[in-house]
C-alpha cells in the first residue's frame, strides 16, 4: 500500500509538472497581455514600457525560472489583468464549479444509473426503447442548443426558474441538467452494458437455477459486479465536470473555473490560466487515485499494487 | 415650537423620502458581458470595468449628453500659458467616508496615473502631463510637456480617488475594496458574479435614483436577453443588431439605440502587397457597398460615413468627399494597377463580426482581387495587425473609438508615421496632424484635420464604412439616452413604472 502511494505521488508530481510547463510554453509563445491591455491609442513606446514594467520582455526561460521558484513558495503571482492574487481569482471561482459538479453528477448518476439497469434487464420492452431514446438524446443535443433551449422554455416560457446567475438553488437545476445530460448517457449506456455482460455469466444462471428471482440475482449479485467499469467512468466524469464547463458556464452566466478558464486565455492573463490547470491537473489524480481505492473496497480481490 | 416645527419638517422629509423610492424602484439590475476587471479607475479601461466605475467616481472634468466638456469636480480652469492649466475645484464634494475632496486628491490623482510604478495601461493617454500640484484647497496647477490640446478630452477619463484611504490601504486593497465620491459607493464586489452599489446619500449632485444598483456578469446575449424579458435584469448592454428584433418584439421591454463615436473603418494595408499600389487601394474603397451592408447586416443600425471619424468627434467634417460604390470603376482600377486575381489576406479575429468580414471579402473578389480570410485570437491578430508592415495583412476592419471624441485620438494612432497602426508613410500629413495636436485654436485644428482626412482621401490607406450605434435592451420603464462615448451613468437614468 505504502509502496502504491509512493508511485502515485511520484507519478503525480511528474504529470502535473509537464502539463504546466507545455501550457507555460504554449501560452508565452502565443504573445503577451500588453497588447490587450492599453487602450487603442498607445504609441509603440508605450506598449514597450508597459511591457518591460510587466516583466514580459525577458526571455521566456528566465519567465519560466521566476515562476518556478514562485511555485517552490506557494506563490502564483498576481494576474496582470485583474492585479489581485491568482490564487484567490480562482478559488473564489471554485465553489461554483463544485457546485453546479454535484448537481450534474446528481442528475447524471441519479438518472444514470437507474436507466441503465432498466434497459439491461428489461431489454427489448417498450420502456427500454423510450429510454434509449433519452440516452440518444442527452448524448447528440449539443449543449448550447439545451441550454439555450431550457432557458426558453422553463426560464422565459414558464417562468418556474430564474434565466441566469448562481445563487439559490433554483438557478442550479437548469445547470445541472444541462451539464449533466451528457454524463447521465454515458452513464446509462456503461451501466447497460456491464449489467448485459454479467447476466450472461454462468453465476447468473447458477443463481436462477437455485431459485432465486431475477430482481434478487441483479440485486445481489450482478450489480456489485458491475460496477467496476461504472467507477471508471465515474471517476473519469467527475474530473471532467471539475476542470469546467465552458459553455454550460457562458450561457448561464454560471461564474465557475470553466467561464474563467476561457476568458484568462483570451485575455492572455498567464498566471491565472496556469492556476487553473495546476487545480484541474491535481483533480484528475485526485479521482483516478479514489477510483483505484473505490475498486478494492468493492471488489476485495483486487489489491493495489505499484 | 420652534424645535416641533424642525422635528416635524424633518418627519415630512423622511416620508417624502421615503415615498419616492417607493414609488420608483429599490433596485436597478444591469446585464453586462462581462465582470469589471478592475474597480481602481486607474488601472483598467475595459468597457465593462469604465461602465461600473464611472458611478462610483466623480472625474475632473466629464461630457453631457450633447457630448460637450463640461465641469464635474473642477469649477473652471484657465491656461496661465500654453503648458500650465489652473482648475478651480468645488468645495463642496465629500468622499463616501464622509472626507472632504480637495485639490491635494485631485493633484495625487494625476500624479498617481502618470507614477511608471503603477503599471498603468492609460499612462499612455496621460503622459503628456509632466506634474500636478495643488496651490490650496481648492486650486490645482496642471503642467504638460507642451502645449496639448487634447488634454482636456484626455481628462474627462481621470476620475479622483481619495489621497489618504489610498495611502492607508495601499493599492491592491484600493483596487477591490475602492471609494470615491461619486453617486454609487461599493457595497459588494462578488468577483465574476456581480457588483453591488448603493446610493451614497451625501452626494453632492442630489439623491442619486435608485438606492442600489446591480450590475451582472452575462457573457452570453442569449441569456442577456432572456434575464431583460424576465425582468431579472432591467437594463442590458451589448446587443449585436441581428438579435435587435427579439428585444423590439417582447412587451415590457425598449430597444434603446445611441449613435456613438465609435466609427467602423477598413484598413488598407499602404506599404506591402499588392495594395501598395494606391489604384489597387482606390478600386477597394469603390468595391464596397456601405448600405448594403448596414441594411442586411447591422439591421440599419449603423450610418454611412464619408471619413474615418464620426459627427461626434471634433475635427469631424462634411466636405471632404466618400468614396462612392462604383464595381465598374474599381474593377477598371484592378486591371490599371495590372493586379487581376492577386490575393490579399484579410486578417481578423472572433472580436470582428464574421458576416461583416465574409460580406466585405465578396464586394472586393468581385472586382478582381482574390480575398483570403485569416482569422486568428486576437492576441495574435493585434501582434501581426500592429506589427511589420509585411506581415500585417492587406485589409482588416475595426470598431475604433478614443473614448475622446477627437479626431486626435482617431486618425493619429491609425495613420501617423510610425504608429503601431500605421502602415502608410506621407510627411505632409504627418506635419497637418502633427501640427494639430499642439496648437489650441480650435478653428486652426478644425482646417488642419480637414486638410489631413482630404489627404487621406487620396491616399487610402483605410476607408470610413459607417458610425456604429450602441444597442441596449431596456425595461420599457427605464427612462434613459445613451451618448455617445458609451458611458452607463445611473445618474442620467429614471424609473416611470
Amino acid at each position: 500500500m505504502l509502496h502504491y502511494a509512493f508511485h502515485r505521488t511520484i507519478q503525480a508530481i511528474v504529470a502535473i509538472f509537464g502539463v504546466l510547463t507545455i501550457v507555460f510554453v504554449i501560452m508565452h509563445l502565443s504573445g503577451d497581455p500588453t497588447l490587450l491591455l492599453v487602450p487603442q491609442d498607445a504609441s509603440a513606446e508605450m506598449i514597450d514600457e508597459l511591457r518591460r514594467q510587466l516583466g514580459f520582455d525577458r526571455p521566456i526561460g528566465v519567465q519560466y525560472l521566476e515562476y518556478l521558484k514562485g511555485l517552490a513558495r506557494l506563490d502564483f503571482g498576481i494576474s496582470v489583468v485583474q492585479r489581485v492574487p491568482a490564487l484567490d481569482i480562482v478559488l473564489s471561482r471554485l465553489p461554483y464549479t463544485i457546485e453546479l459538479a454535484a448537481g450534474a453528477l446528481l442528475v447524471a448518476v441519479g438518472v444514470g444509473i437507474p436507466a441503465g439497469i432498466i434497459m439491461a434487464t428489461m431489454r427489448g420492452s417498450t420502456i427500454d426503447r423510450v429510454l434509449t431514446a433519452i440516452v440518444v438524446t442527452g448524448q447528440s443535443v449539443p449543449t448550447f442548443l439545451s441550454a439555450i433551449l431550457l432557458i426558453f422554455v422553463f426560464g422565459v416560457t414558464l417562468r418556474w426558474l430564474p434565466t441566469s446567475g448562481a445563487g439559490d438553488l433554483s438557478a442550479l437545476i437548469m445547470p445541472s441538467i444541462a451539464l449533466g445530460a451528457l454524463s447521465m448517457s454515458t452513464f446509462a449506456r456503461m451501466t447497460r452494458i456491464s449489467i448485459i455482460d454479467e447476466l450472461g455469466k454462468d453465476y447468473v444462471r447458477a443463481g436462477r437455477a437455485r431459485g432465486l428471482s431475477m430482481a434478487q440475482v441483479v440485486g445481489r449479485h450482478v450489480l456489485r459486479n458491475a460496477s467496476i467499469p461504472v467507477i471508471t467512468i465515474a471517476a473519469l466524469e467527475i474530473g471532467n465536470l471539475l476542470a469546467g464547463a465552458v459553455i454550460i458556464e457562458t450561457v448561464f452566466a454560471w461564474p465557475g473555473i470553466g467561464q474563467l478558464a476561457i476568458q484568462s486565455i483570451q485575455s492572455r492573463d498567464f498566471l491565472v490560466v496556469q492556476v487553473i490547470v495546476l487545480l484541474i491537473s491535481f483533480v484528475y489524480v485526485l479521482t483516478s487515485v479514489l477510483a483505484d481505492l473505490v475498486y478494492v473496497v468493492v471488489d476485495p480481490r483486487i489489491r493495489l499494487v505499484r | 415650537m420652534q424645535r416641533r416645527v424642525f422635528l416635524t419638517t424633518a418627519a415630512i422629509l423622511t416620508m417624502m423620502t421615503g415615498a419616492a423610492f417607493a414609488q420608483g424602484k429599490e433596485r436597478l439590475t444591469i446585464d453586462l458581458p462581462g465582470d469589471a476587471a478592475t474597480l481602481d479607475p486607474h488601472l483598467q479601461w475595459n468597457t465593462d470595468s469604465y461602465v461600473i466605475y464611472r458611478n462610483i467616481f466623480d472625474n475632473l472634468v466629464t461630457r453631457n449628453t450633447a457630448g460637450e466638456i463640461v465641469p464635474q469636480i473642477a469649477l473652471s480652469w484657465t491656461y496661465l500659458d500654453d503648458t500650465t492649466i489652473e482648475f478651480k475645484i468645488r468645495d463642496d464634494v465629500t468622499f463616501h467616508d464622509g472626507s472632504k475632496l480637495t485639490a491635494e486628491d485631485v493633484a495625487f490623482s494625476i500624479n498617481r496615473i502618470i507614477d511608471p510604478n503603477l503599471k498603468s495601461p492609460q499612462l499612455g493617454q496621460f503622459n503628456q502631463i509632466s506634474s500636478a500640484e495643488a496651490m490650496d484647497a481648492v486650486t490645482v496647477k496642471v503642467l504638460t510637456k507642451s502645449a496639448y490640446p487634447a488634454l482636456m478630452a484626455q481628462l474627462v477619463k481621470l476620475s479622483v480617488v481619495p489621497k489618504a484611504y489610498v495611502e492607508k490601504v495601499g493599492d491592491e486593497e484600493f483596487n477591490v475594496k475602492p471609494m470615491g465620491s461619486g453617486p454609487y459607493k461599493l457595497v459588494e464586489w462578488r468577483k465574476g458574479v456581480e457588483t453591488e452599489l448603493a446610493a451614497y446619500d451625501g452626494y453632492w449632485r442630489g439623491t442619486p435614483p435608485f438606492p442600489s444598483v446591480l450590475f451582472r456578469a452575462v457573457p452570453d446575449v442569449s441569456t442577456r436577453i432572456a434575464d431583460l424579458r424576465t425582468g431579472r435584469a432591467d437594463l442590458i448592454r451589448e446587443v449585436p443588431p441581428d438579435q435587435a428584433t427579439s428585444i423590439t418584439g417582447s412587451a415590457g421591454a425598449a430597444l434603446l439605440s445611441g449613435a456613438t463615436e465609435r466609427v467602423g473603418y477598413l484598413y488598407i494595408n499602404a506599404e506591402a502587397g499588392p495594395t501598395a499600389d494606391v489604384r489597387v487601394r482606390k478600386a477597394i474603397a469603390h468595391a464596397i457597398d456601405r448600405q448594403t451592408l448596414i441594411d442586411a447586416l447591422l439591421e440599419g443600425y449603423a450610418a454611412p460615413v464619408n471619413i474615418i471619424g464620426a459627427e461626434p468627434i471634433f475635427g469631424y467634417t462634411p466636405d471632404v468627399q466618400g468614396y462612392d460604390y462604383d464595381p465598374a470603376k474599381a474593377a477598371a482600377l484592378i486591371k490599371e494597377a495590372g493586379v487581376e486575381g492577386a490575393t490579399v489576406e484579410f486578417l481578423t479575429s472572433p472580436a470582428y463580426n464574421r458576416a461583416l468580414v465574409e460580406a466585405i471579402q465578396q464586394m472586393v473578389s468581385e472586382v478582381g482581387l482574390k480575398v483570403e480570410i485569416s482569422s486568428s485570437d486576437q492576441a495574435t491578430f493585434l501582434k501581426r495587425r500592429q506589427g511589420e508592415a509585411s506581415n500585417a495583412g492587406g485589409l482588416a476592419v475595426g470598431a475604433w473609438s478614443c473614448a475622446c471624441q477627437d479626431a486626435d485620438g482617431i486618425i493619429y494612432p491609425l495613420f501617423r508615421s510610425g504608429s503601431i497602426w500605421a502602415k502608410y508613410s506621407n510627411a505632409d500629413y504627418d506635419v497637418l496632424v502633427d501640427a494639430a495636436r499642439s496648437t489650441l485654436d480650435s478653428d486652426k485644428r478644425m482646417d488642419l484635420y480637414k486638410q489631413a482626412y482630404e489627404i487621406l482621401r487620396e491616399d487610402v490607406p483605410g476607408v470610413g464604412l459607417y458610425q456604429v450605434y450602441a444597442l441596449y435592451g431596456a425595461s420599457s420603464n427605464l427612462k434613459w439616452e445613451p451618448t455617445a462615448n458609451e458611458a452607463m451613468f445611473i445618474m442620467d437614468m429614471s424609473w416611470q413604472p
